[in-house]
């Protein structure tokens, strides 16, 4: 089932904080919505939902508005939500409310918390749990309805380092085994990338990048979505962005760049080279070769991730 | 405790049930929907709502007198010096408390359960329900007011029930009747009677409450 916006914009004490003239969101794929706090990751996901209406514009859920098509809609909230009563209940009332029989609901709702490895915790309160247990009834709650249509706001936001590494490492497949249209609101670059096929960058309430992640982050743009993607931007108002990872890489190649040396630095297992592209000065990360360059060559630099700003 | 006091005691806990209990079925969906609603003057209400809680008896039962008596506008179904007229006035002064209480408890409930509800498809007798239980605390709290206020006020009663030995007499107007006719003794048992009510109905209603306290 695919999502699709059109015109849409939103608005919030007077404030303009969403403003989506088009975006499509493919049937069956993970969608990641990255980008900083405050960029209306949540306003995007509640219009989905159809918890909010847009100020403008339309928000349609399979070719229909989301109002309607609210049931098809499974929503992983940021907070933990659950009501008093015994985990199982919860996650039974969810499948009631979608229209399930009462032994139905049992049996999916076992199955849910069995998915995630909690089904110890089924007769356990909601409010006598932990955080890591909550986000996991959280999740086997939504996945238990194998709704269409799952959301998921910060699904991996306030675990601890050892939860957050088990949980998205079990993530993937269990979304990938429900292959519904998946929407995952994250600032997280790393979790977005380990989690989606596609990502949309969200800053300041607009789209600024949309596409596979691979076309994305291969070729940023704009300086906002380099950032959004961890890049360190190498110049102040110039045109080059690099990754924290790798760097530049030092190559002869048709799409490089020339530079002209300008000091090596020998670090233990790669060269530190500072060189220089017309006025721009940048820090480049060479691997290790049999010849350093020399200050004073010219020399390539490639790197996938190197765009004119505009 | 005798015959008389008996029935008293009995027809007290009639009058003021049946009052609470009718100003549960109209003031909590009241409050439920002043709670989630947002519309023009509904602070205003909410203020008016308030003052309510704090409504004088006395006044309400002139009022309620006024438009039940004989010549009335109400005067022809002749209701005054009934149970039912007790039953009037004391729903129109436990009302409030319902709504006030009502709407306090559901507002304190999370914003994002009600989200949570509306994407799992919960129609809107569901989501009262729902969402009822969740607020049970305040709700609960909401009936042990609204009851110990009515339970508890004379000047009303008084002055729709006409304090009738056969047919409106209450336990606090019996405790008027016998203090002034220098029935002290009497009139302090009844006065016990009254607490031993309401302490057995109060503490039902917090075992209610407090079961699978969070």
């Amino acid at each position: 089932m695919d999502i699709r916006l059109e015109d849409v914009s939103c608005r919030r004490g007077g404030r303009d904080v969403l403003g989506i003239p088009s975006l499509s969101i493919a049937s069956g794929r993970v969608t990641a919505v990255l980008g900083p706090n405050g960029a209306g990751k949540t306003t995007l996901l509640r219009l989905i939902a159809g918890l909010d209406r847009p100020y403008s514009g339309k928000v349609l859920v399979g070719g229909e508005t989301a109002d309607a098509r609210r049931r098809c809609v499974s929503y992983l909230f940021q907070e933990q939500v659950f009501l008093r009563q015994s985990l199982l209940d919860n996650l039974e009332l969810g499948l009631q409310l979608h229209g399930a029989s009462d032994a139905e609901a049992r049996e999916r709702a076992i199955a849910g918390l069995q998915l995630l490895g909690i089904e110890s915790l089924a007769d356990r309160r909601a409010d006598q749990i932990s955080g890591g247990e909550g986000r996991r009834a959280s999740l086997a709650r939504a996945l238990s309805l194998a709704s269409p249509v799952l959301l998921l706001d910060e699904p991996m936001a306030g675990l601890d380092g050892r939860t957050y590494t088990r949980l998205l490492d079990e993530l993937p497949p269990l979304l990938g085994a429900f292959a519904a249209t998946t929407v995952v609101v994250t600032h997280d670059r790393e979790e977005a990338f380990r989690l989606c096929d596609d990502v949309v960058i969200l800053v300041g309430g607009r789209v600024r990048a949309v596409g596979t992640k691979q076309e994305v982050a291969t070729n940023p743009r704009h300086r906002e979505v380099a950032e959004v993607l961890g890049y360190t931007v190498l110049t102040a108002g110039g045109c080059l962005v690099a990754t924290p990872e790798t760097g530049f890489t030092l190559a002869p190649a048709p799409t490089a760049l020339s530079a002209v040396v300008e000091r090596v630095t020998d670090v233990v297992d790669h060269w530190e080279v500072v060189a220089t592209i017309g006025e721009t000065r940048v820090h480049v990360r060479a691997p290790r070769s049999d010849t350093p360059p020399t200050p004073g060559d010219h020399v390539w630099l490639r790197t996938s991730v190197m765009y004119e700003l505009s | 405790m005798d015959a008389g006091t008996l029935v008293i005691t009995v027809r007290t806990l009639a009058i003021s049930g049946a009052a609470t209990l009718l100003s549960i079925i109209v003031g909590v969906p009241i409050g439920y929907a002043l709670a989630r609603r947002q519309f023009a003057g509904r602070t205003v209400l909410l203020g008016f709502i308030n003052t309510g809680m704090g409504m004088p008896p006395v006044v309400v039962g002139l009022i309620v007198w006024l438009l039940l008596v004989r010549s009335g506008p109400f005067g022809d179904f002749e209701l005054i010096y009934t149970p039912t007229a007790m039953v009037v006035a004391q729903f129109l002064l436990a009302t409030p408390i319902v709504i006030g209480f009502t709407t306090a408890s559901f507002q304190s409930l999370s914003p994002r359960l009600i989200d949570l509800l509306r994407v799992l498809g919960a129609g809107r007798v569901r989501m009262l329900w729902l969402l009822a239980r969740e607020a049970r605390l305040g709700l609960l709290a909401a009936v042990m007011a609204a009851f110990g206020a009515i339970v508890s006020e004379v000047g009303a009663s008084m002055i729709v029930g006409g304090n009738l030995e056969r047919s409106t007499r209450v336990l606090t107007t019996a405790i008027v009747t016998e203090t002034s006719r220098g029935e002290v003794e009497r009139a302090l048992a009844l006065g016990f009677v009254l607490l031993a009510l309401s302490l057995v109905v109060n503490v039902a209603l917090t075992i209610a409450q407090q079961r699978n306290r969070p």
